[in-house]
């Protein structure tokens, strides 16, 4: 059992910096997911905490103790591949244990630690079968059985679920899930899926450009986005933006115009500075008819139905468009013209420079 | 299909096809038949002129056991053994760590050094001669001594064989590599546990080739040893030339013999081959 602290982390490649700086605290038995964009830094940052890369700058701890230059081996950490990384001359149970075995631990101990894992993760019957033998999803399961035996205070995840169909995805996810609760260890997880994200975490991360945009709890990060890039990140379809312009702000409120001049008037934003803010509003929180709030007109332009929703892209002219997340029955066409509701609680609000002002009142 | 198959070419093309290859095939093999041919006969009938019919008598059991009684033959193959078998080892051994530590690991220089492998393997040999010949006769006095060659080989294949295995171990995924580093697995055994059993298939690929190279040299044979104690079969049965200026049948006979060795190593390391390198362990 461990916990895990980065602190004022950097990582240069040459003279290109990939993590920019970071600070985080992931207490023990958490199950923190670090998402992000391609390219955000999010796997540089998981090897750094693994110890396959160096860090160029801050430091490191693990249960309490710096690991900054510290071999990988000794970290008590177990990580597992996007690609599995089966030794593909091995079998399962070989592979399972290959690291015990390297380490000369007695026989029996082996043994026992592989039944266990083996148990645990429904690999009994296929302990003698090569990794060439078995489908993704089992393959993914012998690279998590190779973490479980060495038993680690930490276990980091990068990406292991990308390979896998959509289906199986799910169900590994549970899975993963249910280990977590099992063994009760901290576990890092780097996924750029968000629902893996959403579903699994305690602590979302969510990593830009090599720096922390806002650590959460995963509801935290939909309903209190701190910036609009973490906004439009988490959730799906991505939060709606609209331009609008300050009318006034006073104890009363704050007003704003919405595209095509309708006004609205908002709770108190004292952050605000400029006149030319960004509304936020999620798909859901938009409703088909008159708002309690305010109200825009616009034309449909194109219907995803997805079964038990259908997403609305609707056009609000001056360039403005949104998504409406209406009924999987709804009878709307493609050239209807429909009223769209808002309602002040759903409200998030940016300053010119993307940091939120206003967060609703949702939660 | 690319390319289209010959026979969709038309009739001009697919007889001139068929006609090039029954001459190309020809043109390659008879030297092969007539060397088997002239192991078999008799002295008196290449003395008539009989050089490509069939022998007058075949004297398959007198040719093959004169060349080994009336010559140190089972000498210089025994030469030929002590020279190439620890050279390839050596090389492929050398090369295989050589290419991992290229492949695998960052360092400053990695590709300078990697270069210089390369760029070895573009020197004309025999400008080495002279030099090399040199280095055994004054500064290391092996002239002479079937070490000279084994060392000699060793480190002239290397160059080649580290750019072979290099380029083969980069193919293995890094995962692996890392997932035994987070384990706790040292390097060494890293090399050995995980990195060799997947290119063993390249190094049996490596070592035959190699075990050809060597086998064949004539040339270094010639530069680096004089007597028949050291003398590889190659320079050997040059040297039968000039004792039995006549004895062709015992000459083809020795030639054969000496170009078993390679084939056999070929049916032996042939089961690596086929195996293949598996990395079904990364992805579907």
């Amino acid at each position: 059992m461990a916990d895990v602290r980065l602190e004022g982390v950097k990582k240069r490649f040459g003279d290109v910096e990939i993590i920019k700086g970071v600070d985080l605290a992931v207490e023990d038995g958490r199950f923190c997911v670090f998402v992000g964009p391609s390219g955000c830094g999010k796997s540089t940052l998981l090897r750094l905490i693994a110890g396959l890369e160096n860090v160029s700058e801050g430091r490191v701890t693990i249960g309490g103790r710096d690991m900054t230059s510290v071999p990988p081996a000794n970290r008590g950490t177990a990580m597992v591949f996007q690609s599995y990384a089966l030794y593909p001359h091995m079998t399962v149970a070989e592979n399972i244990s290959f690291g015990l075995r390297m380490a000369k631990a007695p026989k029996d101990e082996i043994e026992r630690r592989v039944a266990r894992a083996a148990g645990m993760l429904q690999l009994d019957h296929l302990l003698q079968r090569k990794p060439a033998q078995l489908s993704g999803g089992q393959r993914q399961r012998v690279a998590i059985g190779r973490a479980i035996v060495r038993e680690p205070g930490v276990f980091l995840f990068d990406e292991p679920l990308s390979n896998l169909d959509a289906s199986l995805r799910v169900q590994m996810r549970i899975e993963i899930g249910k280990l977590h609760q099992d063994l009760g260890a901290t576990m890092i997880y780097v996924t750029h899926d968000q629902v893996e994200a959403m579903t699994l975490a305690d602590q979302i991360v969510v990593l830009s450009a090599g720096r922390i945009e806002q650590v959460g709890s995963p509801l935290e990060l939909y309903h209190r986005p701190r910036n609009l890039f973490v906004a439009k990140f988490i959730g799906s379809p991505t939060m709606n933006t609209l331009p609008v312009e300050v009318l006034g702000q006073d104890a009363g409120g704050l007003k704003l115009a919405l595209p095509g001049g309708k006004p609205i008037l908002l709770p108190q934003a004292p952050g605000l500075s400029g006149s030319t803010p960004t509304l936020g509003v999620r798909p859901e929180h938009l409703t088909l008819g008159e708002g309690r709030d305010a109200t825009l007109n616009g034309k449909v332009r194109l219907t995803e139905r997805l079964g038990s929703e259908t997403m609305l892209y609707v056009d609000l002219g001056h360039e403005a468009e949104v998504v409406v997340r209406a009924d999987g029955l709804s009878r709307v066409r493609p050239g209807d013209v429909v009223p769209v509701g808002l309602s002040k609680e759903s409200c998030h609000v940016f300053d010119a420079g993307g940091n939120a002002v206003l967060n609703g009142a949702l939660m | 299909m690319f390319p289209a198959p010959i026979q969709d070419k038309g009739p001009v093309i697919g007889t001139a096809y068929r006609v090039t290859l029954v001459v190309a095939l020809i043109v390659w093999l008879l030297p092969l038949v007539g060397i088997g041919l002239t192991s078999i006969r008799s002295i008196d009938d290449l003395n008539q002129g009989n050089f490509w019919g069939w022998p007058e008598e075949t004297r398959f059991a007198e040719n093959y056991t004169g060349v080994f009684t009336q010559s140190p033959m089972a000498r210089f193959l025994l030469n030929s053994i002590l020279i190439t078998v620890p050279a390839v080892g050596l090389a492929v051994a050398l090369s295989a760590m050589a290419g991992y530590a290229l492949a695998k690991y960052r360092f400053p220089g990695n590709l300078l050094l990697f270069a210089v492998f390369i760029a070895g393997n573009f020197v004309p040999f025999q400008i080495l001669m002279i030099p090399v010949r040199d280095l055994f006769v004054n500064v290391v006095p092996l002239y002479d001594t079937i070490l000279a060659l084994v060392i000699f080989h060793m480190a002239f294949q290397t160059g080649f064989c580290t750019l072979f295995m290099r380029n083969f171990i980069r193919q293995i995924p890094d995962a692996l590599i890392e997932a035994a580093r987070v384990e706790g697995v040292s390097e060494l055994r890293i090399f050995w546990h995980v990195v060799l059993p997947l290119v063993r298939p390249a190094m049996a690929a490596l070592a035959v080739l190699v075990f050809t190279f060597v086998w064949n040299d004539f040339f270094w044979a010639l530069v680096l040893v004089q007597s028949d104690e050291a003398r590889p079969v190659t320079a050997g049965l040059q040297a039968l030339r000039g004792t039995w200026t006549s004895a062709w049948q015992l000459l083809s006979a020795g030639a054969i013999i000496a170009a078993l060795p390679p084939v056999a190593m070929f049916f032996l390391m042939q089961r690596h081959f086929i195996a293949g390198l598996t990395l079904g362990a990364t992805k579907g």
